[in-house]
């Protein structure tokens, strides 16, 4: 064990020793953090888009449209600050929030001074995050024609920021069949948003037109269109008598296990490449011989294994130790951004599934490691390799694909024959076990996955030692199935 | 206590159903150094990896130090393959201490050992530099040094010095006689007979997976036929009188008219005798070189033309 110790080690430091693994490790949060201002950034930057409606019909829809839109805005923004205020203190923390909102009855004034009676005084932009922000103006002109100078950039119309064009112009018209049209003109062809606030703007007042003409009163309109039924989820699996609401807490270790699922899978793809890569550099280096002659072949499939495990493993400990960091000091700072995000975390600790994800992990590193090994010995060159490897990514990704269809329904037929396929238990029955499958099929499942690996391991160190010699290479493989689809034809 | 380092007795191995190796026994006996010669293909290589255990032989057995190559005999085997590099990101003392530790050494004496041979082979300032910065023959040098650097008590290379410029071969083979006055046991295998011929106390030829000779270096050149050749004034009887102690073939006359002949002795007969003769008859003689046989022609008249043909395409 010596040597397969040796050899680990040298695996592990060529990797680990590197600027390149610590710039790669640094990158993460580094990405991440642009990933999370870049909403901020994207919004901070956004130019602010002008519109204006042109009413044709005599029926002050432009008014309409815009009393609309600030309500609108209004109540999505007081629904942000109750959930974040309640968050942070309670709903104490939310009263207190809201009272301070509300001092202004009709507008989004007092947004931050209310998000700061309660400590959060930065979270104001992000509420602003992917919205895009329009100003509805006068209208320069009030035909299409007329309006087509502004629209193209080439005339300007006055706003506080100076001389800007204008972003769209809405026509509302009579329709002799629809009562009303809505016409939309815009240089901008991808931008729905606000296309989209203006179409449900008008679509709820012709409703309620339609409703008034019928004899019903506004007030009572309002309160028909409020009713909805009082939906409430209870665990089947909760004990008879026992009915609480099924909360996020209970949903979260689905979503945990999913998550671990793919980062699994994306854990064994890349360092499974890892050792490809590296057992190609041996082979194309003239190195493995060497070693073949100084150590046992088991030692070095052993050694490699483990020093490219290691590898991941202190990518894990270091993001497991920068989660647990996080979570430990910035726990008050997640609940008051998304409680549900601190509870997805807390989730993740949870022994029973990182226990799971450990024996997965080790059992698709182990097989799929193996395979890559014994490709990347019959292998010179990178090029070789790709020709070998399209088969077996085929066999990586099907997991995830049935995984990503199968997201809504866990416990479906294909999810279950998926976790039976030894290749794919890892990602598939992890993605499973918040669905509680009988333990019968659990241990049987898993039995036969270890099994497969020992099986994946053996064949992989015979095909390894015919490459390393040099005694079958990647145009062997393709001799072979070529004579395996000759005989099925 | 066995006298061999290594015994190998009636191997044979096939690849997809062609014989590489035939029925192959010979010994390398300790503090001896033996060359293993052939021409590209003869089996060489697949030879010394079956001696080694890297290949399982179809038949025949192998023995290092008296017994089946296991892991503590293999400690004591310094290899140097045909197929051959090292890291190229590392730096030369790690990758010398890398395979030291492998064969053993503790850390502490794998690095004193790297700098001392490091220096002896005259790279001690390449010591912290990349593989990858150095020169081929400086890496190659690297690599031999890994081979060595446990100082094992039988050392096999397999071609170490095809890839190696004429100064840089000179060295290995310093390297090599070093080894060997050290007591320890050298097996090299090349398909260039002059540094056989040179260091070898005994050689073993291959040809086509077969061995063809097994045996010291001037049994091999005693299985060459003597050469004389011979050159006489005008008119002599040069050819009458040596016709009868070997086969005649004339070559070409000198620009004065001296005759000229190449005769090859038969067996019994040495290039003293046809002197004698040629004395004793009163031939006028112009020329008397007797032919230094070599293992090249040793092994032409072992191997046979065909095989010549394909070393020299190959070489």
């Amino acid at each position: 064990m010596r040597a397969a110790y040796l050899i680990a080690r040298r695996e592990y430091l060529s990797y680990v020793a590197t600027w390149g693994f610590w710039l790669s490790l640094l990158a993460v949060p580094i990405f991440a953090t642009i990933g999370g201002v870049t909403p901020a950034l994207i919004q901070s930057s956004q130019p602010v888009r002008y519109f204006s409606v042109i009413d044709e019909t005599g029926q002050r829809l432009d008014q309409l449209v815009e009393q609309a839109r600030i309500e609108e805005r209004r109540a999505q923004v007081r629904g942000a600050i109750e959930m974040m205020a309640q968050g942070v203190g309670g709903d104490e923390a939310a009263e207190r929030a809201l009272a301070i909102f509300d001092e202004d009855p009709d507008g989004v004034s007092q947004t931050e001074a209310a998000l700061q009676s309660v400590g959060l005084s930065d979270a104001a932009s992000a509420l602003e995050a992917g919205r895009t922000k329009a100003v509805q103006v006068e209208p320069p002109a009030r035909t299409a024609d007329a309006l087509r100078p502004y629209l193209s950039g080439d005339q300007t119309i006055e706003t506080p920021e100076g001389p800007k064009p204008l972003f769209a112009a809405f026509f509302i018209r009579e329709h002799a069949e629809n009562g009303l049209e809505v016409v939309y003109l815009s240089t901008n062809l991808t931008n729905s948003d606000l296309r989209g606030d203006v179409r449900d703007i008008i679509r709820a007042h012709m409703r309620e037109q339609a409703l008034v003409s019928e004899g019903l009163d506004p007030d009572e309109i309002d309160a028909i269109l409020d009713i909805r039924p009082l939906v409430t989820s209870l665990d089947a699996r909760s004990e008879a008598g026992v009915e609480e609401e099924v909360t996020f807490a209970d949903r979260a270790p689905f979503f945990v296990a999913l998550g671990l699922a793919f980062i699994l899978w994306m854990a064994v793809f890349s360092v499974a490449n890892m050792l490809l890569t590296s057992m190609i550099e041996e082979k194309g280096g003239k190195i493995i011989e060497l070693l073949l002659s100084t150590a046992r072949l088991e030692d070095i499939l052993i050694g490699k294994l483990l020093g490219v495990a290691g590898v991941s493993v202190t990518l894990f400990a270091v993001w497991g130790g920068v989660g647990v960091l996080l979570s430990t000091l910035g726990g008050s700072a997640i609940a008051a951004l998304d409680p549900d995000l601190l509870e997805l975390l807390t989730s993740v600790f949870d022994p029973g599934l990182l226990l799971a994800g450990l024996f997965f992990f080790t059992c698709g590193y182990l097989m799929y490691g193996a395979i890559f090994l014994a490709m990347g010995s019959l292998c010179d060159t990178l090029q070789d390799a790709q020709t070998l490897m399209g088969p077996v990514i085929w066999i990586l990704m099907l997991p995830m694909l049935i995984i990503v269809f199968s997201i809504d329904a866990l416990d479906s037929m294909v999810i279950q024959i998926g976790s039976w396929v030894p290749l794919w238990t890892p990602f598939v029955m992890m993605a499973r076990l918040p669905t509680d499958p009988p333990l019968w099929e659990l241990l049987s499942a898993c039995a036969l996955m270890v099994v497969t690996t020992l099986i994946v391991l053996w064949g992989a160190a015979a095909v390894f030692r015919q490459g390393a010699l040099r005694q079958a290479n990647a145009d062997s493989v393709r001799k072979l199935l070529k004579m395996g689809g000759k005989k099925k034809a | 206590m066995t006298e061999y380092a290594l015994e190998v007795e009636g191997l044979s191995k096939t690849f997809g159903g062609k014989p590489a190796v035939q029925d192959v026994s010979f010994q390398a006996r300790k503090g001896e150094l033996t060359g293993f010669l052939g021409p590209n293909g003869a089996g060489k290589t697949t030879t010394l990896r079956m001696s080694l255990g890297v290949i399982v032989p179809d038949s025949g057995a192998v023995k290092l130090f008296g017994q089946a190559p296991n892991t503590k005999s293999m400690d004591r085997v310094g290899f140097l393959p045909e197929e051959r590099g090292v890291y190229r990101k590392m730096t030369a003392e790690a990758v010398i201490v890398f395979f030291a530790r492998l064969k053993g050494l503790s850390a502490g004496e794998a690095r004193r050992r790297a700098l001392v041979y490091l220096e002896r082979f005259g790279l001690k300032e390449a010591a912290t530099k990349k593989i990858k910065e150095l020169s081929k023959g400086m890496a190659q040098k690297i690599q031999i040094i890994s081979a060595i650097i446990h100082e094992p008590d039988f050392i096999i290379l397999d071609e170490p010095f095809s890839g190696l410029d004429p100064v840089n071969q000179a060295m290995l083979e310093q390297v090599i006689r070093e080894q060997a006055q050290a007591g320890r046991t050298v097996l090299f295998s090349t398909h260039v007979m002059e540094h056989a011929e040179r260091l070898c106390d005994r050689i073993v030829l291959m040809a086509r997976g077969r061995k063809v000779f097994d045996g010291r270096v001037d049994e091999a050149l005693a299985r060459v036929p003597r050469q004389v050749t011979l050159g006489a004034s005008a008119g002599s009887n040069l050819a009458e009188v040596v016709s009868p102690m070997g086969e005649i073939e004339t070559l070409a006359p000198d620009e004065d008219g001296s005759a000229n002949l190449l005769l090859t002795l038969k067996p019994g007969v040495d290039a003293q005798d046809v002197l004698r003769a040629c004395v004793q008859a009163g031939v006028p003689l112009t020329r008397f070189e007797p032919r230094r046989p070599h293992l090249h022609d040793a092994f032409v008249a072992l191997v046979g033309e065909d095989a010549v043909e394909t070393l020299r395409q190959e070489a």
